[in-house]
């Protein structure tokens, strides 16, 4: 008698908790560097009133664009010279991470 | 005791590796995520507040900040040239607690005891912390210009470089000025928070001037012989305030030898200016209770690993944005939030035991010459054997010669980044 409140009480905890377990996420190398686009162009949940949104935008559509920045094949005022701190395939890891999020 | 075993074993069996850290209380707070305290709610540490939530809510977040708002020195310039309200750059950091369950302390951080991994506040508080991350922005030298000190700063010669009443008292005294006054900014030697700040001000102090006292001019009494974006800001001056502003480097009699608020003059190495307003940008160093805390170097600096953030002074603690020691990184809002993603990431995979991700940075900084006249200066960023290393071959200004709609393009998006950066930091 004594035992149930004791299992009950644990149990809460841990359903209270799972949905945090399930909410964890490994960080990768990609998923950190996307992070920094959010400051300019905004989340899946923000967007800004001037840059284009690219959180879940086509993955080819957005390597395509950030390639034609990085060479100057695309008119841009500065993604240009942001694409040329990235390897093509850091961007193209980008692009998929950013496509999916 | 048995009993309580039987229902351990129970709920094991039942839920699987989660409840193996159960009744043990040093790791039932790594079950929990671990406790994190943030010093400091301003770009650095409300986005590092909000990311280590994003990244997992199951962490205990508790961010610590003096101030009920937050004014951002971020488009302060604005508010002087009379294209942005205070409120307009006042933001409260409620959905920090609402929307991601960060913790909200009132309060200011007065100690911390590294060993012990505690941080006091002024009312006697305690909080104690798995890892600490700090984020208190600058501290203004009083005594780093002769003559100076905070009460002139308070009454005629104001700073404006904290956000808030001193934006308003500068503002208060350019409209009180007579039509062919002379405005004097004296801006300080490297390392300093905002490096084209001073620049975009006194561009923001034209285009007021221009609209409203036309006669009147600017003069910079520079510590420095170069600048932030210097081609661009002093091309931009010719075309936009022709004739109204001087620059004067430190080499050439621009250095502040000492002020004196009664005359409203200030002694240069080549002789005496006299101003009808003028605004001292003192030296700086990381905020106080980096400095009490024992973070900081001789040059009043705070040095940190370059892949982390992480302290070189105290292990489990993280400084980040302004009072970091940044390498190539400027002291900027954006180089703040930018950081505070790395300080979130190392954080919680140091916390869960895993490795941490790579780190990059990123930096961008618009400065407004006229209202549609926006120039920006960007990085990327990574850490290297000498500290935080921009990537070869990125990054940069904008172009010398561009046409007036490019000019207007990075305008608008000079708006569109404080709108994103906004939301990034505090959701
Ligand atoms: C005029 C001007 C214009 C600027 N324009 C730009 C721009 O356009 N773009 C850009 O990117 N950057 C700009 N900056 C730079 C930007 O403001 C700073 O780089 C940025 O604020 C740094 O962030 P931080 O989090 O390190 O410090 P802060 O933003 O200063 O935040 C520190 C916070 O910590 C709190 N705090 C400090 N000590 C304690 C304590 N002991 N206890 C509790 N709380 C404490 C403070 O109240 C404050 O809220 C500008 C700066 C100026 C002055």
């Amino acid at each position: 008698m004594r035992r149930l409140p004791y299992l009950v009480a644990v149990s809460a905890a841990l359903l209270a908790a799972a949905p945090v377990f399930a909410q964890q996420r490994n960080i990768s190398d990609t998923a950190l560097a996307a992070q920094t686009c959010n400051v300019c162009h905004g989340s899946a949940s923000y967007v800004s009133p001037t840059m284009p949104p690219i959180h879940g935008v086509d993955a080819t559509t957005l390597f395509t664009a950030l390639t034609e920045f990085k060479t100057d094949k695309r008119p841009y005022t500065i993604m240009g010279r942001i694409a040329r701190g990235y390897s093509d395939e850091q961007l193209k890891a980008l692009a998929e991470y950013l496509s999916k999020n | 005791m048995a009993k309580q075993t039987f229902t351990r074993r129970h709920i094991l069996a039942a839920t699987g590796a989660a409840a193996a850290v159960i009744g043990m209380p040093h790791i039932a707070r790594a079950q929990n995520g671990g406790r994190v305290l943030v010093i400091g709610g301003g770009f650095g540490g409300a986005t590092a507040a909000r990311y280590i939530k994003l990244f997992d809510p199951g962490i205990e977040v508790t961010l610590i900040e003096r101030d009920p708002a937050y004014v951002t020195c971020p488009f302060s310039n604005y508010v002087l040239g009379g294209i942005r309200t205070i409120e307009d750059i006042t933001h409260r950091r409620d959905p920090l607690q609402q929307r991601y369950g960060v913790k909200l302390v009132h309060g200011e951080a007065t100690a911390v005891d590294t060993n012990a991994r505690r941080v006091r506040l002024k009312d006697g508080t305690q909080l104690n912390y798995d890892r600490l991350v700090v984020a208190p922005g600058i501290e203004l030298k009083y005594d780093g210009v002769p003559g100076w000190n905070e009460q002139a700063a308070n009454t005629v010669m104001p700073h404006a470089w904290k956000a808030g009443p001193q934006t308003l008292l500068l503002k208060k005294q350019l409209e009180a000025m007579r039509d062919g006054g002379t405005v004097i900014v004296a801006p300080p030697a490297n390392p300093f928070r905002c490096p084209p700040g001073p620049y975009e001000r006194v561009s923001m102090i034209a285009w007021y001037l221009k609209t409203h006292k036309p006669r009147s001019k600017i003069l910079i009494l520079d510590a420095k012989d170069a600048f932030s974006k210097q081609g661009l800001f002093m091309g931009a001056w010719e075309s936009q305030y022709p004739g109204m502003i001087t620059w004067i480097a430190g080499k050439d009699g621009g250095k502040v030898e000492s002020v004196d608020p009664k005359s409203m003059t200030i002694k240069t190495g080549f002789g005496t200016e006299k101003g009808d307003v003028i605004n001292i940008i003192p030296p700086q160093t990381a905020g106080k209770i980096a400095l009490d805390a024992g973070l900081a170097e001789a040059n009043g600096w705070c040095a940190i690993d370059p892949a982390s953030f992480a302290s070189r002074k105290a292990a489990h603690v993280y400084v980040l944005g302004d009072a970091s020691i940044a390498g190539a990184m400027p002291k900027s809002g954006t180089a703040a939030n930018s950081q505070a993603k790395v300080v979130a990431a190392n954080v919680v995979s140091s916390l869960r035991g895993t490795q941490a991700p790579a780190a990059v940075y990123h930096n961008t900084c618009y400065s407004l010459v006229t209202p549609e006249y926006g120039i920006s200066v960007t990085g990327t960023y990574r850490p290297g054997p000498q500290g935080v290393a921009e990537v070869p071959n990125s990054g940069g200004v904008s172009p010398v010669r561009a046409d007036a709609a490019f000019r207007k393009s990075e305008a608008e998006h000079t708006a569109g980044w404080y709108a994103g950066i906004i939301a990034d930091t505090f959701g």
